[in-house]
């Protein structure tokens, strides 16, 4: 498996601890504090199928990170991580094909669910090409 | 005036008239008597018969020779005496009879001296009399000569008139009036006139002005008559006199006065008038004359038939007259219809007395009648007033007490009486304090409001209703109008308004806890998604069944077999799922406190109330706490359902929360106290405005001091963890702030709970 997973979250250990679980089931992370390093990674030649995305970053907010990323990346599927329980999925997300089952409140008790939608969206891209 | 002449003093007859007749009748008999008497003397003195022989013969015997000279002497001697006694007799009755006579004149003449004495001191009596009364009148006596000129003036006329004797005397009448003759020429040329034909006259009044000691005029009225002698020659005037000045200024005086009662009768706005038994109008006033449209001249001696209208009210008037001159009573008619000249009505209030109009015998009706029209317009506008007041007064919905400033009721208000149960008439004179035991405190406020002279309140009066607690503003209302000093208590019942700002209070400090968690979660949720997702790593990488775990053991040379039981055994395992346990409550407290926010997420739609009561019980059975700590199935399950209620407008998850969570706190109370036969009622009704959902329970009950703080935010009376504090106040939030409903509870100790939430019927009372 050659395709990463990616994880933007400002909160170090959160990262790290997802990407231990995912890297436990088997797929490849990498991980970023913020949206400009992801995109530096990105366009250094890094490859990505599937970003779990936290809202509240220290350069931009996610919804922008999302749009910017699926601009350039058309083929990223995303899943979103947020601290804030009042978040709501902007329309035009939605219309991008997200959803409220995209969306993960942290704190997350189990992380299995999240790695299962994981592997699911990255198998739909997987099969897509 | 005339003079007396009493008749007393003229003798009319001589009093001894009658008895000198019956004397001469007397003498007549006496004379012819006496005549009888002497010839018989006569006749027995010569004896020219010689029947004394015959007599003495008879007697003495015959005369014979033995006869001596004494018998013969003797017998002359009888024969001689015999017309010597019968002389004898008539002398003394001749003498006797003339003494008779003497004896009667000379009572006569004593009886006659008598009344020639009572007739004198009559005729002296009469004469003091007559000079009194003309010296004690107003009145004096004048003579005149034949020439017109004062002869003489009685004292009285120098005392009345102040006119000393010397200007008049002497003098004639028209020159003690040079002035008035010079004024009234024709009067006293006629005077003159009638003077000298010898005239008698009456009632002459002229006005003099020589020597009056007044130094002003004297108006005099006289009467005269001529006297002549008694060969018809006359003699001159003679009369009486009286001085009227007095009486000419005092009727001058009266007719002054007349015309200033007059104008004072005229100035009178009221009606005054006097009316015969007729109905003729006798007098009036201006003001009675303009109300039938006249002068008073011209309402005068007019019947008041015709000069009102008003047929009925001129036979009530009348009516009312006769009864006053028929009985002599006053009356009195506090309030009459009275159409006046320009067809207005207007109400008179009218006194009537019966009254003798001078110079007439008759009785006539005075009356004084006052337009009462304004003042009775006044009072009905003042009685509408009071009823105006007082439907305003009771129609406040505060309870209005007025008192005096001794707390005696005055006044109470529909409201008032009500909260008594007294009536206001009742209530009248009654301290306040013993018709409202309940502001019997207020009794220092209301003297200090009247002293002050300002309103004192008292917000927030607790007060015991029948068990409840009732929450009252009280305030004490001075009273400063004239004439009516006392204060008004107005008490409010403002229970419900406590009990909703109680209610708000709360509300804020949900939503406060709201925007705090709102603010905080963020920064509380990712360090708590480090410790769960820890958590959950480290148990997972301790786990001697994962594959990579076993490749990095055996590659550092550690048994992961026996490193599990060591961390079993050290209770690692436990201590961790305790960290995990704890991360997942700190995560729901803080979910809890976001759901105080209306920005939360709501999901409206039309329930049926009793397939979600029932979804609800289902839950409740399979409820991982409550069949863990509380045997739900235990608990007997009463089902009271409204049949005309099915559908409900809510969020229906929401509400499912709400009554789980009551539910959940009902058998975690009964389990606590070990209620013997748990059991829980689940009852809809539907109220006027609200669809009514209660669960009632048989447990502990709550005393007052939970009931109060029980939605409060963080308030438990559950064991430290076994709550988080937040269940009823999230319940209470989505009741009443997302359904715009009410959340309220019911208890006492030991007497279990009711819970009633109440969602609103109309689905546009939703926010």
């Amino acid at each position: 498996m050659s395709e990463w997973v990616l994880i933007v979250d400002d909160e170090a250990m959160i990262r790290e601890n997802l990407k231990a679980y995912l890297e436990d089931e088997g797929l490849k992370v990498a991980t970023f504090e913020a949206v400009t390093p992801a995109l530096s990674w990105l366009r250094a030649g890094g490859t990505c199928r599937v970003c779990i995305m936290d809202m509240r970053l220290s350069d931009m907010d996610g919804n922008s990170a999302i749009r910017i990323l699926r601009q350039s990346y058309p083929e990223m599927e995303f899943l979103i991580h947020t601290g804030s329980s009042s978040y709501n999925l902007p329309e035009d997300l939605r219309s991008m094909g997200l959803d409220d089952d995209r969306v993960y409140h942290k704190p997350l008790c189990d992380m299995a669910p999240l790695a299962a939608a994981v592997r699911v969206l990255a198998a739909r891209w997987g099969g897509g090409a | 005036m005339p003079l007396p002449c009493p008749s007393s003093i003229t003798p009319s007859s001589p009093p001894s008239s009658i008895p000198q007749r019956h004397g001469w009748s007397r003498r007549f008999y006496l004379g012819l008597a006496l005549a009888a008497i002497i010839s018989t003397v006569i006749a027995t003195a010569l004896d020219p018969f010689s029947y004394h022989e015959i007599l003495l013969d008879h007697w003495f015997g015959p005369v014979g020779q033995q006869t001596g000279g004494f018998i013969v002497m003797l017998r002359h001697a009888v024969w001689l005496l015999i017309p010597l006694g019968v002389v004898t007799v008539a002398a003394l009755l001749w003498s006797w009879v003339l003494g008779q006579q003497v004896a009667q004149r000379t009572r006569q003449l004593q009886q006659e001296l008598h009344e020639r004495r009572q007739a004198e001191a009559a005729l002296r009596e009469s004469e003091t009399r007559f000079r009194d009364i003309t010296e004690a009148a107003s009145d004096w006596i004048w003579e005149m000569d034949e020439q017109l000129r004062f002869t003489h003036l009685s004292e009285r006329f120098y005392a009345l008139t102040g006119i000393a004797p010397q200007y008049v005397i002497g003098r004639a009448r028209w020159d003690l009036a040079a002035v008035d003759v010079a004024a009234n020429a024709q009067k006293w040329r006629q005077h003159r006139e009638m003077l000298e034909k010898h005239l008698p006259f009456r009632d002459f009044v002229y006005q003099t002005q020589v020597g009056s000691s007044y130094g002003q005029d004297r108006f005099l009225k006289i009467n005269g008559k001529p006297i002549y002698d008694s060969g018809g020659q006359f003699l001159g005037y003679r009369g009486t006199g009286t001085d009227i000045t007095e009486q000419l200024k005092a009727e001058a005086a009266l007719r002054e006065s007349e015309v200033r009662l007059r104008r004072i009768i005229d100035l009178v706005p009221h009606m005054i008038f006097a009316k015969d038994r007729h109905g003729h109008f006798l007098l009036a006033n201006r003001a009675t004359a303009d109300a039938y449209g006249l002068t008073v001249d011209e309402l005068v001696n007019r019947s008041h038939s015709i000069v009102h209208g008003m047929e009925d009210e001129v036979a009530r008037m009348l009516t009312d007259d006769l009864e006053v001159i028929e009985t002599g009573n006053s009356k009195f008619i506090a309030e009459e219809t009275f159409t006046d000249h320009a067809g207005h009505t207007r109400t008179l209030q009218t006194i009537k007395i019966p009254f003798l109009e001078p110079g007439s015998n008759e009785i006539a009706a005075l009356g004084v009648a006052i337009d009462i029209t304004e003042q009775k317009r006044a009072k009905e506008e003042v009685a509408r007033m009071r009823l105006y007041l007082k439907n305003i007064i009771d129609s406040m919905p505060s309870v209005l007490i007025g008192v005096d400033p001794w707390g005696y009721i005055t006044v109470l208000n529909q409201p008032a009486e009500q909260v008594s149960g007294v009536s206001w008439e009742a209530a009248q004179g009654r301290f306040f304090g013993d018709v409202f035991p309940q502001l019997e405190g207020q009794f220092e406020q209301v003297r200090q409001a009247i002293r002050l002279g300002r309103t004192i309140k008292t917000p927030r009066m607790t007060l015991d209703a029948q068990g409840e607690l009732h929450y009252a503003d009280v305030m004490v209302y001075p009273l400063m109008a004239d004439g009516g000093r006392g204060a008004v208590i107005r008490m409010d019942d403002v229970t419900a308004r406590v009990r909703i700002e109680s209610m708000m209070v709360q509300t804020e400090k949900m939503l406060s806890v709201g925007g705090l968690a709102a603010g905080m979660a963020h920064e509380i949720n990712n360090p708590l998604g480090v410790i769960l997702q820890g958590c959950q790593n480290t148990l997972r990488r301790i786990d001697p069944a994962m594959p990579q775990n076993r490749a990095v053991a055996a590659a550092i040379g550690i048994d992961l077999d026996r490193l599990h039981r060591y961390l079993e055994q050290r209770q690692i395992l436990h201590f961790l799922a305790g960290i995990r346990e704890a991360g997942i409550r700190a995560a729901k407290i803080v979910s809890d406190m976001l759901s105080f926010s209306r920005r939360s997420e709501t999901h409206f739609g039309l329930v049926d109330l009793e397939e979600m009561l029932e979804t609800v019980l289902r839950l409740a059975v399979s409820d991982y706490d409550l069949k863990k700590k509380y045997d739900f199935k235990r608990i007997a399950i009463q089902r009271d359902y409204d049949p005309t209620l099915r559908m409900v407008h809510c969020d229906k998850t929401k509400i499912e929360q709400v009554i789980l969570n009551l539910l959940k706190n009902a058998a975690q109370a009964m389990a606590e106290e070990g209620v013997p036969a748990p059991t829980i009622i689940l009852r809809t009704r539907r109220e006027a405005e609200y669809t009514l959902i209660e669960v009632l329970d048989n447990g502990p009950g709550m005393d007052e001091k939970t009931l109060k703080r029980i939605f409060e935010p963080f308030f438990t009376t559950k064991d430290v963890g076994v709550g988080t504090g937040l269940g009823l106040s999230v319940s209470y939030f989505i009741v009443t702030e997302q359904h715009n409903g009410r959340l309220s509870v019911t208890s006492k100790p030991g007497q279990g709970a009711c819970f009633s939430i109440r969602l609103p019927l109309i689905r546009e009372a939703l926010p």
